[in-house]
Protein backbone atom coordinates (compact mmCIF):
# COMPACT_ATOMS: atom_id res chain seq x y z
CA UNK A 1 0.00 0.00 0.00
CA UNK A 2 1.70 3.31 -1.19
CA UNK A 3 2.11 6.03 1.79
CA UNK A 4 -0.09 8.96 1.76
CA UNK A 5 1.90 11.80 -0.61
CA UNK A 6 2.32 14.22 2.15
CA UNK A 7 3.67 11.24 4.68
CA UNK A 8 6.10 9.91 1.77
CA UNK A 9 7.75 13.33 2.07
CA UNK A 10 7.83 13.75 5.45
CA UNK A 11 9.71 10.30 5.37
CA UNK A 12 12.78 12.26 3.44
CA UNK A 13 13.60 15.24 5.40
CA UNK A 14 17.09 15.62 6.47
CA UNK A 15 17.10 15.13 10.70
CA UNK A 16 15.45 11.75 9.92
CA UNK A 17 18.37 10.54 7.93
CA UNK A 18 20.19 8.40 11.07
CA UNK A 19 16.64 6.92 12.09
CA UNK A 20 16.16 4.76 9.07
CA UNK A 21 16.25 1.21 10.30
CA UNK A 22 13.61 -1.55 10.35
CA UNK A 23 11.87 -2.11 13.86
CA UNK A 24 12.41 -5.88 14.85
CA UNK A 25 8.74 -5.87 15.63
CA UNK A 26 6.11 -4.81 13.17
CA UNK A 27 7.54 -3.19 10.15
CA UNK A 28 7.43 0.48 9.66
CA UNK A 29 3.94 2.58 8.05
CA UNK A 30 2.75 -1.30 7.37
CA UNK A 31 -0.76 -2.61 8.42
CA UNK A 32 -1.50 -1.20 11.51
CA UNK A 33 1.06 1.09 11.42
CA UNK A 34 -0.92 3.82 9.63
CA UNK A 35 -3.13 5.50 11.50
CA UNK A 36 -5.99 8.23 10.01
CA UNK A 37 -8.32 10.26 10.98
CA UNK A 38 -10.72 12.52 8.72
CA UNK A 39 -13.32 14.84 10.55
CA UNK A 40 -15.79 17.40 8.62
CA UNK A 41 -17.70 19.72 10.23
CA UNK A 42 -20.34 21.79 9.37
CA UNK A 43 -23.69 23.58 9.77
CA UNK A 44 -26.85 21.74 9.26
CA UNK A 45 -29.92 23.34 9.82
CA UNK A 46 -28.03 25.73 12.42
CA UNK A 47 -26.41 23.26 14.57
CA UNK A 48 -22.75 22.73 14.18
CA UNK A 49 -22.38 18.71 13.41
CA UNK A 50 -19.44 16.17 12.86
CA UNK A 51 -20.66 15.52 9.22
CA UNK A 52 -17.78 13.19 8.09
CA UNK A 53 -15.70 10.76 10.15
CA UNK A 54 -13.41 8.32 8.92
CA UNK A 55 -10.95 6.26 10.75
CA UNK A 56 -8.11 4.35 10.87
CA UNK A 57 -6.66 1.98 13.61
CA UNK A 58 -4.71 3.47 16.01
CA UNK A 59 -6.03 6.77 15.68
CA UNK A 60 -10.14 6.51 17.04
CA UNK A 61 -12.67 9.60 17.03
CA UNK A 62 -16.10 7.92 18.28
CA UNK A 63 -18.61 10.79 18.13
CA UNK A 64 -18.70 14.45 18.50
CA UNK A 65 -20.53 15.68 22.31
CA UNK A 66 -21.86 19.04 23.32
CA UNK A 67 -20.82 19.33 26.90
CA UNK A 68 -19.17 22.77 27.09
CA UNK A 69 -21.68 24.80 28.87
CA UNK A 70 -20.23 28.11 28.34
CA UNK A 71 -20.65 27.45 24.99
CA UNK A 72 -23.36 24.69 23.99
CA UNK A 73 -23.56 24.72 20.23
CA UNK A 74 -20.03 23.57 20.53
CA UNK A 75 -19.24 20.35 19.01
CA UNK A 76 -16.34 18.62 20.80
CA UNK A 77 -14.75 15.23 19.64
CA UNK A 78 -11.76 14.11 21.66
CA UNK A 79 -8.93 11.90 19.61
CA UNK A 80 -8.07 8.36 21.34
CA UNK A 81 -5.33 6.54 20.54
CA UNK A 82 -5.96 3.00 21.00
CA UNK A 83 -1.91 2.03 20.86
CA UNK A 84 -1.59 4.43 24.06
CA UNK A 85 0.70 6.49 23.11
CA UNK A 86 3.00 6.79 19.58
CA UNK A 87 5.22 3.82 18.66
CA UNK A 88 8.27 3.33 16.20
CA UNK A 89 7.09 3.33 13.08
CA UNK A 90 3.86 4.47 12.99
CA UNK A 91 2.46 7.23 10.43
CA UNK A 92 -0.65 9.17 11.51
CA UNK A 93 -2.65 11.22 9.12
CA UNK A 94 -5.08 13.88 10.41
CA UNK A 95 -7.18 16.17 8.71
CA UNK A 96 -10.07 18.60 9.65
CA UNK A 97 -11.95 20.81 7.86
CA UNK A 98 -14.85 23.15 8.90
CA UNK A 99 -17.09 24.84 7.26
CA UNK A 100 -18.76 28.14 6.72
CA UNK A 101 -20.01 29.21 9.76
CA UNK A 102 -19.47 26.11 11.65
CA UNK A 103 -17.47 25.61 14.60
CA UNK A 104 -15.79 22.81 16.48
CA UNK A 105 -13.52 21.93 19.20
CA UNK A 106 -11.27 19.00 18.77
CA UNK A 107 -8.91 17.72 21.17
CA UNK A 108 -7.23 14.67 22.83
CA UNK A 109 -7.88 12.03 25.32
CA UNK A 110 -4.64 12.88 27.07
CA UNK A 111 -1.11 13.60 26.87
CA UNK A 112 0.38 12.33 23.55
CA UNK A 113 3.16 10.09 24.89
CA UNK A 114 5.98 9.08 21.80
CA UNK A 115 7.43 6.23 23.55
CA UNK A 116 11.20 5.00 23.18
CA UNK A 117 12.35 3.83 20.23
CA UNK A 118 15.62 1.72 18.85
CA UNK A 119 14.73 1.75 15.11
CA UNK A 120 12.93 4.08 13.24
CA UNK A 121 10.93 6.82 13.84
CA UNK A 122 7.12 8.07 14.32
CA UNK A 123 5.73 11.09 11.83
CA UNK A 124 2.41 12.42 11.43
CA UNK A 125 1.05 15.03 9.08
CA UNK A 126 -2.14 17.29 9.96
CA UNK A 127 -4.28 19.52 7.42
CA UNK A 128 -6.75 21.71 8.86
CA UNK A 129 -9.39 23.75 6.68
CA UNK A 130 -11.74 26.67 8.00
CA UNK A 131 -13.66 28.06 5.32
CA UNK A 132 -15.66 31.39 5.81
CA UNK A 133 -16.49 32.52 9.08
CA UNK A 134 -16.03 29.14 10.81
CA UNK A 135 -14.32 28.61 14.19
CA UNK A 136 -12.06 25.81 15.30
CA UNK A 137 -10.58 25.13 18.78
CA UNK A 138 -7.66 22.48 17.76
CA UNK A 139 -5.98 21.92 20.98
CA UNK A 140 -4.33 18.32 21.68
CA UNK A 141 -2.79 17.73 25.16
CA UNK A 142 0.76 18.03 26.02
CA UNK A 143 3.79 15.99 23.86
CA UNK A 144 5.76 14.02 26.10
CA UNK A 145 8.61 12.81 24.27
CA UNK A 146 9.84 9.82 26.05
CA UNK A 147 14.15 9.16 25.86
CA UNK A 148 15.58 8.19 22.79
CA UNK A 149 11.97 9.25 20.74
CA UNK A 150 11.83 10.27 17.30
CA UNK A 151 9.00 12.74 16.00
CA UNK A 152 8.27 14.81 12.89
CA UNK A 153 5.25 16.56 12.34
CA UNK A 154 4.11 18.60 9.70
CA UNK A 155 0.86 20.45 9.73
CA UNK A 156 -0.58 22.48 6.91
CA UNK A 157 -3.51 24.85 7.43
CA UNK A 158 -5.84 26.75 5.01
CA UNK A 159 -8.10 29.52 6.62
CA UNK A 160 -10.56 31.75 5.30
CA UNK A 161 -9.98 35.67 6.02
CA UNK A 162 -12.74 35.65 8.24
CA UNK A 163 -12.77 32.42 10.48
CA UNK A 164 -10.43 31.74 13.32
CA UNK A 165 -8.64 28.56 14.43
CA UNK A 166 -6.88 28.27 17.72
CA UNK A 167 -4.24 25.84 16.99
CA UNK A 168 -1.16 24.71 18.95
CA UNK A 169 1.57 22.39 20.31
CA UNK A 170 2.15 22.13 24.24
CA UNK A 171 5.32 20.35 25.02
CA UNK A 172 6.90 18.98 28.26
CA UNK A 173 10.56 18.45 28.00
CA UNK A 174 10.51 14.59 28.65
CA UNK A 175 9.43 12.59 31.54
CA UNK A 176 10.87 15.26 34.18
CA UNK A 177 9.62 12.86 37.26
CA UNK A 178 11.05 9.42 35.92
CA UNK A 179 14.88 10.09 35.62
CA UNK A 180 16.73 12.84 34.96
CA UNK A 181 18.12 12.01 31.87
CA UNK A 182 14.61 11.54 30.61
CA UNK A 183 15.25 15.71 30.38
CA UNK A 184 15.71 16.49 26.89
CA UNK A 185 16.70 12.46 26.43
CA UNK A 186 14.83 12.60 22.93
CA UNK A 187 16.88 12.31 19.77
CA UNK A 188 14.52 14.19 17.74
CA UNK A 189 11.34 16.57 17.92
CA UNK A 190 10.72 18.33 14.40
CA UNK A 191 7.64 20.32 14.35
CA UNK A 192 6.41 22.51 11.46
CA UNK A 193 3.52 24.88 10.64
CA UNK A 194 2.43 26.10 7.65
CA UNK A 195 -0.44 28.50 7.10
CA UNK A 196 -2.24 29.85 3.68
CA UNK A 197 -5.25 31.51 1.97
CA UNK A 198 -7.47 29.38 -0.18
CA UNK A 199 -5.69 30.84 -2.59
CA UNK A 200 -2.22 29.57 -1.92
CA UNK A 201 -0.79 32.51 -0.11
CA UNK A 202 1.63 31.59 2.58
CA UNK A 203 1.40 33.87 5.64
CA UNK A 204 2.98 32.21 8.36
CA UNK A 205 5.78 29.09 8.87
CA UNK A 206 7.39 27.77 11.58
CA UNK A 207 9.76 24.77 12.97
CA UNK A 208 10.73 23.76 15.69
CA UNK A 209 13.59 21.63 15.42
CA UNK A 210 15.57 19.81 19.03
CA UNK A 211 18.34 17.11 18.21
CA UNK A 212 19.94 15.37 20.73
CA UNK A 213 23.12 16.92 22.10
CA UNK A 214 21.94 20.45 21.57
CA UNK A 215 24.03 22.28 23.99
CA UNK A 216 21.64 25.59 23.76
CA UNK A 217 18.17 23.32 25.43
CA UNK A 218 20.14 24.81 28.69
CA UNK A 219 20.91 28.58 28.04
CA UNK A 220 18.80 30.80 30.16
CA UNK A 221 17.31 31.64 26.67
CA UNK A 222 16.17 28.69 25.98
CA UNK A 223 14.57 26.25 28.71
CA UNK A 224 16.71 26.72 31.86
CA UNK A 225 14.58 26.75 34.85
CA UNK A 226 11.48 25.41 32.65
CA UNK A 227 10.32 22.26 31.85
CA UNK A 228 7.32 22.83 29.69
CA UNK A 229 5.94 25.16 26.81
CA UNK A 230 3.12 26.15 24.40
CA UNK A 231 3.23 27.65 21.41
CA UNK A 232 -0.39 28.75 20.69
CA UNK A 233 -1.62 30.40 17.31
CA UNK A 234 -4.39 32.17 17.23
CA UNK A 235 -5.24 32.64 13.51
CA UNK A 236 -8.29 35.44 13.06
CA UNK A 237 -8.58 39.07 11.40
CA UNK A 238 -6.87 41.89 12.32
CA UNK A 239 -9.22 43.75 14.01
CA UNK A 240 -9.86 40.51 16.57
CA UNK A 241 -6.52 40.29 17.23
CA UNK A 242 -6.00 43.60 18.04
CA UNK A 243 -8.38 43.38 20.92
CA UNK A 244 -7.76 40.09 21.81
CA UNK A 245 -3.83 41.42 22.32
CA UNK A 246 -5.32 44.56 24.10
CA UNK A 247 -6.56 42.10 26.45
CA UNK A 248 -3.38 39.26 27.22
CA UNK A 249 -1.31 40.94 30.00
CA UNK A 250 2.39 39.63 29.62
CA UNK A 251 3.61 37.51 32.55
CA UNK A 252 6.95 37.95 33.51
CA UNK A 253 7.77 38.43 36.96
CA UNK A 254 11.34 39.05 37.45
CA UNK A 255 11.61 36.69 41.11
CA UNK A 256 11.46 33.23 40.35
CA UNK A 257 8.57 32.60 37.93
CA UNK A 258 6.63 29.42 37.45
CA UNK A 259 5.43 30.39 34.48
CA UNK A 260 6.26 33.12 31.57
CA UNK A 261 4.55 34.53 29.06
CA UNK A 262 3.42 36.66 26.54
CA UNK A 263 1.80 37.19 22.70
CA UNK A 264 2.90 38.60 19.59
CA UNK A 265 1.83 39.12 16.18
CA UNK A 266 2.19 36.48 13.38
CA UNK A 267 3.38 38.28 9.93
CA UNK A 268 1.47 39.17 7.16
CA UNK A 269 -1.50 39.66 9.58
CA UNK A 270 -2.28 36.09 10.26
CA UNK A 271 -3.45 36.74 14.02
CA UNK A 272 -1.41 36.29 16.99
CA UNK A 273 1.26 33.92 18.62
CA UNK A 274 1.08 33.02 22.67
CA UNK A 275 4.21 32.07 23.75
CA UNK A 276 4.37 30.18 27.62
CA UNK A 277 6.90 28.51 29.41
CA UNK A 278 6.52 27.16 32.58
CA UNK A 279 8.40 24.76 35.60
CA UNK A 280 4.96 22.23 35.49
CA UNK A 281 2.62 21.42 32.86
CA UNK A 282 -0.21 22.90 34.62
CA UNK A 283 1.55 25.96 34.88
CA UNK A 284 1.84 26.48 31.22
CA UNK A 285 -1.89 25.28 30.95
CA UNK A 286 -2.64 28.29 33.36
CA UNK A 287 -1.54 30.44 30.67
CA UNK A 288 -2.84 28.44 27.46
CA UNK A 289 -5.93 28.99 28.86
CA UNK A 290 -6.10 32.34 30.14
CA UNK A 291 -5.50 33.07 26.58
CA UNK A 292 -8.15 30.40 25.16
CA UNK A 293 -10.85 32.28 27.27
CA UNK A 294 -9.75 35.87 25.30
CA UNK A 295 -9.68 34.38 22.43
CA UNK A 296 -12.95 32.54 22.70
CA UNK A 297 -14.79 35.70 24.26
CA UNK A 298 -13.48 37.97 21.40
CA UNK A 299 -14.17 35.89 18.42
CA UNK A 300 -17.26 34.68 19.25
CA UNK A 301 -18.91 36.24 22.16
CA UNK A 302 -18.66 33.31 24.50
CA UNK A 303 -16.61 32.51 27.76
CA UNK A 304 -15.14 29.10 28.58
CA UNK A 305 -16.63 27.04 31.30
CA UNK A 306 -15.28 26.27 34.80
CA UNK A 307 -12.20 23.95 34.28
CA UNK A 308 -12.90 20.12 35.47
CA UNK A 309 -11.11 19.17 38.43
CA UNK A 310 -9.63 16.21 36.63
CA UNK A 311 -7.79 17.84 34.44
CA UNK B 1 64.27 39.14 3.35
CA UNK B 2 62.75 41.15 0.68
CA UNK B 3 60.22 39.03 -1.69
CA UNK B 4 59.38 41.57 -4.37
CA UNK B 5 54.96 42.01 -3.43
CA UNK B 6 54.14 38.84 -2.67
CA UNK B 7 54.63 36.02 0.40
CA UNK B 8 55.02 37.57 3.45
CA UNK B 9 53.89 40.92 2.53
CA UNK B 10 51.02 39.55 0.59
CA UNK B 11 49.67 40.85 -2.19
CA UNK B 12 48.17 43.41 -3.30
CA UNK B 13 45.06 42.01 -5.40
CA UNK B 14 41.44 42.60 -3.63
CA UNK B 15 42.59 45.31 -1.26
CA UNK B 16 40.20 47.38 -2.07
CA UNK B 17 37.57 44.38 -1.71
CA UNK B 18 38.37 43.49 1.40
CA UNK B 19 38.54 47.48 2.62
CA UNK B 20 34.63 47.50 1.19
CA UNK B 21 33.87 44.51 3.27
CA UNK B 22 35.25 46.04 6.01
CA UNK B 23 33.19 49.64 5.72
CA UNK B 24 29.60 47.20 4.97
CA UNK B 25 30.47 45.33 8.16
CA UNK B 26 30.45 48.41 10.09
CA UNK B 27 28.28 49.07 13.05
CA UNK B 28 28.10 52.66 12.20
CA UNK B 29 26.60 52.06 9.00
CA UNK B 30 23.97 54.37 8.92
CA UNK B 31 21.22 52.47 8.49
CA UNK B 32 19.23 52.41 12.03
CA UNK B 33 20.35 49.21 13.73
CA UNK B 34 21.38 50.84 16.23
CA UNK B 35 18.09 51.49 17.51
CA UNK B 36 17.32 47.88 17.90
CA UNK B 37 19.07 45.34 20.62
CA UNK B 38 17.39 42.05 19.38
CA UNK B 39 15.88 41.26 23.01
CA UNK B 40 18.68 42.12 25.20
CA UNK B 41 16.65 44.97 26.81
CA UNK B 42 14.24 42.31 27.79
CA UNK B 43 16.42 39.98 28.59
CA UNK B 44 18.17 42.55 30.88
CA UNK B 45 14.74 43.50 32.90
CA UNK B 46 13.81 39.70 33.23
CA UNK B 47 17.78 38.86 34.54
CA UNK B 48 18.15 36.06 31.91
CA UNK B 49 21.31 38.15 30.92
CA UNK B 50 22.86 40.17 34.04
CA UNK B 51 26.95 39.69 33.89
CA UNK B 52 29.67 39.58 31.09
CA UNK B 53 28.80 35.55 31.31
CA UNK B 54 25.31 35.37 30.45
CA UNK B 55 25.95 37.97 28.23
CA UNK B 56 28.02 35.82 25.96
CA UNK B 57 25.55 32.85 26.07
CA UNK B 58 22.76 35.12 24.77
CA UNK B 59 25.08 36.27 22.19
CA UNK B 60 26.07 32.94 21.38
CA UNK B 61 22.48 31.75 21.33
CA UNK B 62 21.35 34.80 18.82
CA UNK B 63 24.08 33.85 16.82
CA UNK B 64 23.37 30.44 16.85
CA UNK B 65 19.62 31.18 15.61
CA UNK B 66 20.53 33.70 13.53
CA UNK B 67 22.43 31.39 11.36
CA UNK B 68 19.86 28.43 11.19
CA UNK B 69 16.78 31.28 10.18
CA UNK B 70 18.58 34.75 8.30
CA UNK B 71 21.85 32.86 7.31
CA UNK B 72 20.09 30.21 5.05
CA UNK B 73 17.70 33.06 3.71
CA UNK B 74 20.79 35.51 2.78
CA UNK B 75 22.55 32.47 1.32
CA UNK B 76 20.19 31.33 -0.68
CA UNK B 77 19.17 35.16 -2.02
CA UNK B 78 22.81 35.11 -2.68
CA UNK B 79 23.16 32.62 -4.75
CA UNK B 80 19.74 33.89 -6.75
CA UNK B 81 21.44 37.42 -7.31
CA UNK B 82 24.48 35.61 -8.48
CA UNK B 83 22.07 33.89 -10.77
CA UNK B 84 20.06 36.96 -11.64
CA UNK B 85 17.23 35.37 -10.38
CA UNK B 86 14.89 38.07 -9.20
CA UNK B 87 11.82 35.66 -8.58
CA UNK B 88 13.97 33.54 -6.37
CA UNK B 89 15.69 36.26 -4.51
CA UNK B 90 11.76 37.50 -3.77
CA UNK B 91 10.73 33.90 -2.46
CA UNK B 92 13.85 34.02 -0.02
CA UNK B 93 12.50 37.15 1.28
CA UNK B 94 9.25 36.37 1.76
CA UNK B 95 9.73 33.00 3.15
CA UNK B 96 12.39 34.30 5.61
CA UNK B 97 9.44 37.34 6.49
CA UNK B 98 6.76 34.23 7.13
CA UNK B 99 8.73 33.27 9.98
CA UNK B 100 9.22 36.12 11.93
CA UNK B 101 6.76 36.50 15.13
CA UNK B 102 6.42 39.76 17.00
CA UNK B 103 6.09 43.37 15.45
CA UNK B 104 8.98 44.89 16.31
CA UNK B 105 11.03 41.98 15.06
CA UNK B 106 9.59 42.29 11.70
CA UNK B 107 9.85 46.29 11.52
CA UNK B 108 13.53 45.52 12.58
CA UNK B 109 14.19 43.13 9.57
CA UNK B 110 12.32 45.26 6.88
CA UNK B 111 13.08 48.81 7.91
CA UNK B 112 16.80 48.34 8.12
CA UNK B 113 16.70 46.03 5.12
CA UNK B 114 14.85 48.98 3.07
CA UNK B 115 17.49 51.87 4.94
CA UNK B 116 20.83 49.42 3.53
CA UNK B 117 19.33 49.29 -0.08
CA UNK B 118 18.82 52.51 -0.16
CA UNK B 119 22.34 53.94 1.36
CA UNK B 120 24.16 51.22 -0.87
CA UNK B 121 22.21 52.82 -4.13
CA UNK B 122 23.35 55.88 -3.07
CA UNK B 123 26.90 54.69 -3.53
CA UNK B 124 27.11 52.50 -5.89
CA UNK B 125 25.33 51.02 -9.28
CA UNK B 126 23.63 47.65 -8.37
CA UNK B 127 20.85 47.07 -10.74
CA UNK B 128 19.35 44.18 -8.86
CA UNK B 129 19.21 45.80 -5.52
CA UNK B 130 17.73 48.72 -7.76
CA UNK B 131 15.37 46.32 -9.14
CA UNK B 132 14.68 44.53 -5.20
CA UNK B 133 13.87 48.27 -3.76
CA UNK B 134 11.27 49.17 -6.28
CA UNK B 135 9.49 46.07 -5.54
CA UNK B 136 9.90 46.80 -1.74
CA UNK B 137 8.11 50.13 -2.51
CA UNK B 138 5.73 48.12 -4.51
CA UNK B 139 4.77 46.12 -1.59
CA UNK B 140 5.38 43.19 -4.15
CA UNK B 141 8.08 42.09 -1.39
CA UNK B 142 8.91 42.95 2.75
CA UNK B 143 12.53 43.98 2.38
CA UNK B 144 14.67 42.07 4.63
CA UNK B 145 18.03 42.90 5.63
CA UNK B 146 19.47 39.42 5.05
CA UNK B 147 18.30 39.14 1.47
CA UNK B 148 19.97 42.83 0.87
CA UNK B 149 22.76 42.23 2.30
CA UNK B 150 23.25 39.31 0.07
CA UNK B 151 22.04 41.14 -3.21
CA UNK B 152 24.80 44.33 -2.55
CA UNK B 153 27.63 41.90 -1.57
CA UNK B 154 27.01 39.53 -4.42
CA UNK B 155 27.04 42.37 -6.92
CA UNK B 156 30.25 43.27 -5.03
CA UNK B 157 31.80 40.20 -5.64
CA UNK B 158 31.54 38.80 -2.18
CA UNK B 159 31.44 35.20 -1.83
CA UNK B 160 28.32 33.53 0.42
CA UNK B 161 30.87 32.48 2.60
CA UNK B 162 32.20 36.14 2.77
CA UNK B 163 28.49 37.74 2.72
CA UNK B 164 27.45 34.58 5.68
CA UNK B 165 30.59 35.78 7.85
CA UNK B 166 29.54 40.12 7.82
CA UNK B 167 25.91 39.09 8.42
CA UNK B 168 26.68 37.14 11.70
CA UNK B 169 29.44 39.46 12.79
CA UNK B 170 26.72 42.50 12.15
CA UNK B 171 24.42 40.74 14.66
CA UNK B 172 26.80 39.71 17.23
CA UNK B 173 27.95 43.78 17.36
CA UNK B 174 24.55 44.96 17.14
CA UNK B 175 24.07 43.11 20.45
CA UNK B 176 27.15 43.99 21.92
CA UNK B 177 27.05 47.75 21.22
CA UNK B 178 23.00 47.90 22.69
CA UNK B 179 24.91 45.82 25.91
CA UNK B 180 27.40 48.83 26.62
CA UNK B 181 24.21 51.32 26.93
CA UNK B 182 21.93 48.96 28.87
CA UNK B 183 24.11 46.69 31.41
CA UNK B 184 26.92 47.66 33.64
CA UNK B 185 29.70 46.21 31.32
CA UNK B 186 32.82 47.66 29.61
CA UNK B 187 34.00 47.66 25.56
CA UNK B 188 36.84 45.42 27.12
CA UNK B 189 34.31 42.45 27.97
CA UNK B 190 32.24 43.63 24.95
CA UNK B 191 35.06 43.29 22.48
CA UNK B 192 36.10 39.92 24.24
CA UNK B 193 32.53 39.11 24.01
CA UNK B 194 32.58 39.47 20.12
CA UNK B 195 35.98 37.96 20.13
CA UNK B 196 34.97 34.55 21.24
CA UNK B 197 31.07 34.54 19.40
CA UNK B 198 33.06 35.26 16.64
CA UNK B 199 34.52 31.28 16.86
CA UNK B 200 31.23 29.72 16.03
CA UNK B 201 30.66 31.50 12.42
CA UNK B 202 32.57 28.52 10.21
CA UNK B 203 30.39 25.82 12.07
CA UNK B 204 27.11 27.65 11.63
CA UNK B 205 28.04 28.37 8.16
CA UNK B 206 28.80 24.28 7.59
CA UNK B 207 25.72 23.11 9.40
CA UNK B 208 23.14 25.25 7.11
CA UNK B 209 25.10 25.62 3.67
CA UNK B 210 22.88 23.10 2.13
CA UNK B 211 19.20 23.52 4.01
CA UNK B 212 16.57 24.71 1.87
CA UNK B 213 14.53 27.40 3.10
CA UNK B 214 11.72 25.22 4.68
CA UNK B 215 14.67 24.10 6.77
CA UNK B 216 14.85 27.45 8.69
CA UNK B 217 14.34 26.36 12.04
CA UNK B 218 14.84 27.39 15.49
CA UNK B 219 14.73 26.32 19.25
CA UNK B 220 13.95 29.00 21.61
CA UNK B 221 10.82 29.43 23.88
CA UNK B 222 12.33 32.03 26.68
CA UNK B 223 13.85 33.97 23.95
CA UNK B 224 10.34 34.28 22.20
CA UNK B 225 8.76 34.98 25.31
CA UNK B 226 11.31 38.03 25.50
CA UNK B 227 9.80 38.85 22.28
CA UNK B 228 6.61 39.31 23.45
CA UNK B 229 7.71 40.81 26.48
CA UNK B 230 9.62 43.96 25.30
CA UNK B 231 6.75 44.61 23.17
CA UNK B 232 4.23 45.41 25.72
CA UNK B 233 6.94 47.43 27.85
CA UNK B 234 6.62 51.10 28.11
CA UNK B 235 9.68 52.08 29.91
CA UNK B 236 12.68 51.29 27.79
CA UNK B 237 15.08 52.60 25.09
CA UNK B 238 15.46 50.21 22.16
CA UNK B 239 12.90 48.63 19.99
CA UNK B 240 13.29 45.02 20.12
Amino acid sequence: MALHEQLGRLDDARELRDFKAEPAQMRAAGPGKVGELRLGFSLCGGRSILHDLYRVAPLLVQQALYWDEAMPELPICSIISIGGGILQGDRYKIDISVGEDACAHVTSQSANRVHRMDANYASQHQTVTLERGSYLEYLPDFTIPYRDSRFINHTDIVISEDATLLYGEMMLVGRKHHRAEERFGLDLLSNAVAVRRPGGRKLFAEKILIEKGDPSVDYPAVMRGFDAFANIMCLTPPPVAARIQERFETQFPSEGPRAISGVCRLPNAAGLMLRAVGMETYDVRREVRRFWRIVREEARGRTLPQEFLWR
Amino acid sequence: MMDGGMGKRGSAVGMVHLARLLQFSDSTLPIGSFAFSNGLESALQTGIVSDPASLLSYVDLILRQSARMDGIALLHAHRAALAGDDEAIRLADSELFCRRVGEEQQLMLTRVGKKFAELVLTIMTAPTLERWLGDIKANATPGCLPVGQAIALAHMGADEVEAFAMHQYAIGSMILSAALRLMRIDHLDTQRILFTAQGRVEGDYLAVRDFSLDEMASFAPVFDVLVAHHTTTHLRLFMN
